[in-house]
């Protein structure tokens, strides 16, 4: 059968001619159906023999990485879609890479430079701008002041100088040159300044500062900040030296400025004329670089992706051993025997095109090691697949559960779920996921629309089986709706008086497709559910289980171990059904006879006293007897769980052993050599207490875990109640109270809260919480039965399985 | 009576479900068994879901007592 056990694999040895090597390898890895073993394990990276390309790729990626990073800050997105294949190989890619780069980095090289002077010359625009006007209010002062103080004009200094003159005015005496340093400081730091200068030169300078309204950027640092405009008259060196020191220190850039008018509007003008050009300049810069990248980008994914083939490639290559002359590479690795075929094309037509002389050579080699499991799965069976080696890959060729986890899973699920009006909204939003499906894979989702995408198939099977069992339980968002045919319940007599006493009676045959609509809202609803999904709860358990036990008794006739059937299949089946077999034999027979039997008390006196007379809870004759047997036949089957397997492994182990020893001693060996050697098998592989531990370990597992697991079925009843418990509430307590209020906007109100209450908390909870527990009975108590799950999963080299990782 | 025939009712679907995927699907043996295997799981889920519920139902030992409201 297809999915139950793993796909026939085989151990093959590929010996390659070196020049068709990298074409094969690009070819197999088209093919996916061929995983490598690493044959070089123990070399360090520096010492496999295609290192040096792995290095050149590893260059590569970098640049590519370089051009990413550039093109995000200018803004640019490359196409997700790679056009067409360029037809570069590895080596013109490099040179062409390199060219790139080179280019890109001069670019923003010259753009850095332009740009450092562009900022400079914006800021002494700005110095020239505020320190004029400052400088020309001043004057407009001093101008003002001397008609006012009627000083006469020194004939040496002009009007130009009014600061100058008003110094000469009210000092006199010293004939003292002031100079000073005009320059922009950044606002933070404008005010510990101001404080320093203060300090430093003890309080001799004379500082103003005027604000800058809009940000200006750093030629150093690049960034955008607010700045101020300082004028610092200082007078004598050594105050001009500690000046420049601070200024410095700040980061305050200084420019020069002449006092005279003239020498300002030519300064202007000339720092105007030069920022217009290298405006251009830059402008054009930048253009330049984008359409360079854009160049770059319409290239490069696919560029990317053929540098992570060719990264792949070599890694694959560095597995393989390369053999002493030098012409051949040697290959192992597993792939399945029925794809044998296609890899052989798929080399001869690698070798082909190569023009080597000699085809590659496939040889099958015998090996005792375990292959990996395969599986093949298409879109459907794949997410069934997935949550079964969630827990465990399948050991190869063990039955794989995946094939009845794909009705059983969503069947389960259903039983908790039970409600046809929520099934089909489940089964709307499914299906827009499946009719969208070819659209939505090739967009990029978040990671939780990504989870619900991937199990589609899973939900929708779900809903599909929701509905059925929400008809079974006669639940559409809670409401029953009569659609199979009359009640089966009526009133005992015409007054229906004791309707709400003692209740209705069964007037006609049984309701035929589910549960009696009557039920719903009446006050014994809850204990004939109860009743009715526990003991459902544990037919659907001990089948399952039984199903589990059975696929065990199919694994060990599959490979061949008799032991394993007689002495483990065998007595867990009577045990299991002894127990819980008889009580699911003991529920039918009490709803088909109707009986009042207590299944409890039977149950427990049956261990209790089982030879006591059962009086009012015989359902059928000869129960006695039979129970006695049944326990029997149970308590046998403990100790035949438990015993006969160690001793029989034993003997099994020495009858091969001693025939091994018998073959030693003949082929001549040293007698004491061989003792030694199956004294040291028998320490490797027989040690009999631990094997008797493990059976101990795993006939006391099974016993108790009969009873355990049956128990743990009884979430089925648990979450189903939950559920149908929560409708009933959301659709009483909310739409039914908004209704009867007669307004409309209560209506609506209670219409929306309904909505999002059965969304939010029925839809999403419930399914998550109902799916979990699904999994959890299969994971635990279906696997646990016969699964081992221990082997591990083929993963062949392929180029669609590269990650991000490979390459950027 | 009525379990009777709808058990065969089940049974008959589950056959003419069988048969039209071996019609339909028809994918080689290994694959039709494949198919087989899940038509006869979902079948015998569904039946034995049903048949839970009807036998439950056919001598009930508590009647619906309505809430009087």
């Amino acid at each position: 059968m297809d999915l139950l056990r793993s796909e026939p694999m085989q151990l093959v040895q590929l010996i390659i001619p070196i020049e068709a090597a990298h074409r094969s390898i690009s070819y197999l890895g088209d093919l996916a159906l061929f995983q490598f073993k690493d044959l070089n394990e123990n070399k360090s990276p520096f010492q496999q023999t295609y290192a040096s390309q792995v290095k050149r790729c590893g260059e590569m990626t970098r640049t590519l990485r370089l051009f990413k990073e550039q093109m995000m800050k200018a803004g640019i997105s490359p196409p997700t879609r790679s056009t067409k294949d360029s037809g570069l190989d590895l080596e013109k890619l490099e040179v062409k890479l390199k060219e790139l780069e080179a280019e890109l980095l001069e670019i923003n090289a010259n753009n850095e430079k332009l740009q450092h002077t562009y900022n400079e010359l914006v800021e002494y625009k700005l110095v020239l701008e505020k320190v004029g006007e400052f400088f020309s209010s001043a004057q407009n002062n001093a101008v003002a002041r001397q008609r006012e103080l009627e000083v006469q004009p020194i004939v040496e200094t002009s009007i130009d100088s009014p600061l100058l003159m008003e110094q000469d005015a009210t000092c006199p005496i010293k004939h003292i040159k002031l100079g000073f340093i005009s320059g922009l400081v950044s606002r933070e730091k404008s005010i510990p300044f101001e404080r320093i200068l203060f300090r430093a030169t003890r309080g001799n300078v004379f500082l103003k500062q005027a604000i800058v309204d809009h940000h200006v950027q750093d030629p150093l640092s690049g960034d955008k900040v607010h700045k101020n405009v300082f004028v610092i008259f200082y007078s004598g060196e050594r105050v001009k030296s500690k000046i420049i020191k601070i200024c410095d220190a700040f980061g305050a850039n200084r420019y020069p400025f002449s006092d005279e008018l003239g020498k300002q509007f030519q300064m202007m003008t000339e720092v105007s004329g030069r920022i217009a050009e290298l405006k251009t300049t830059i402008d054009a810069g930048l253009l330049h670089r984008s359409t360079l990248l854009q160049k770059i980008g319409y290239q490069f994914e696919s560029w990317n992706l053929l540098l992570k083939k060719e990264k792949s490639i070599y890694r694959i290559l560095n597995m393989l051993n390369i053999n002493v002359t030098k012409k051949c590479l040697l290959a192992e690795g597993w792939c399945p025997i029925s794809a044998a075929r296609q890899i052989q094309k798929v080399l001869l037509q690698a070798t082909m095109e190569c023009n080597s002389q000699v085809g590659t050579i496939f040889q099958v080699l015998q090996t005792k090691e375990l292959p990996p499991t395969y599986f093949y799965t298409n879109n459907f069976t794949c997410s069934f697949q997935e949550i079964v080696d969630a827990y465990g890959i399948a050991k190869y060729q063990e039955a794989n559960p995946g094939v009845y986890t794909i009705i059983t899973f969503p069947f389960l699920f259903a039983v908790m779920f039970g409600d046809w009006g929520h099934g089909i909204c489940l089964l709307l939003v499914t299906l827009y996921f499946i009719i969208n499906e070819n659209k939505i894979s090739s967009q990029k989702l978040g990671d939780i629309l990504e989870m619900v995408f991937g199990g589609r198939y899973i939900i929708m099977m779900m809903a599909l089986f929701s509905i059925y069992t929400g008809l079974i339980y006669n639940e559409f968002f809670s409401i029953p709706f009569e659609l199979f045919g009359p009640t089966a319940y009526g009133c005992r007599d015409p007054s229906c008086r004791d309707s709400t006493t003692i209740g209705l009676i069964k007037v006609r045959d049984t309701y035929p497709f589910g549960v009696d609509p009557k039920w719903h809202g009446t006050r014994s609803e809850l204990p004939f559910l109860n009743s009715l999904k526990m003991k459902m709860s544990i037919l659907l358990g001990v089948s399952q289980m039984n199903l589990g036990i059975i696929l065990s008794y199919y694994n060990a006739k599959y490979f061949g171990n008799n032991i394993n059937i007689w002495h483990q299949f065998v007595p867990q089946m009577i045990f299991l059904n002894s127990l819980f077999g008889y009580l699911s034999v003991l529920i039918i027979v009490k709803w088909c006879t109707g009986s009042q039997a207590d299944l409890y008390h039977v149950m427990i006196y049956m261990f209790l006293s089982p030879t006591d007379d059962l009086g009012e809870n015989q359902l059928f004759v000869g129960q006695k007897f039979f129970q006695v047997t049944l326990l029997l036949l149970a308590l046998i089957a403990v100790p035949w769980m438990l015993l006969p397997k160690p001793f029989l492994l034993k003997k099994q182990h020495e009858e091969r052993h001693k025939g091994q020893s018998y073959s030693l001693l003949y082929s001549g060996e040293d007698p004491l050599e061989s003792e030694s050697n199956s004294i040291h098998l028998d320490h490797k592989e027989f040690e009999f207490s631990e094997i008797f531990v493990h059976q101990l370990i795993h006939t006391i597992e099974f016993v108790l875990g009969a009873v355990s697991n049956t128990a743990s079925y009884l979430r089925l009843w648990a979450l189903s109640l939950a559920h149908s418990e929560l409708s009933s509430v959301f659709y009483d307590k909310v739409l039914l109270l908004a209704w009867g209020y007669n307004n409309t906007i209560v209506l609506i109100v209670g219409i929306i809260v309904f909505i999002c209450a059965t969304v939010g908390v029925l839809l999403v909870m419930e399914s998550l919480s109902a799916f979990l527990h699904a999994l959890r009975l299969h994971w635990v108590e279906f696997q646990n039965k016969f699964y081992e799950g221990d082997g591990y999963k083929f993963s062949p080299f392929s180029f669609t399985s590269l990650t991000d990782e490979d390459g950027i | 009576m009525g379990f009777v025939v709808t058990s065969l009712i089940f049974l008959l679907i589950g056959i003419i479900a069988s048969l039209s995927t071996r019609i339909f699907f028809n994918k080689g043996p290994s694959a039709n068994l494949f198919h087989l295997t899940l038509v006869l799981t979902s079948t015998t889920c569904c039946w034995m879901m049903w048949a839970i519920v009807y036998l439950a139902q056919m001598n009930p030992l508590i009647v619906p007592i309505l809430s009087g409201e």
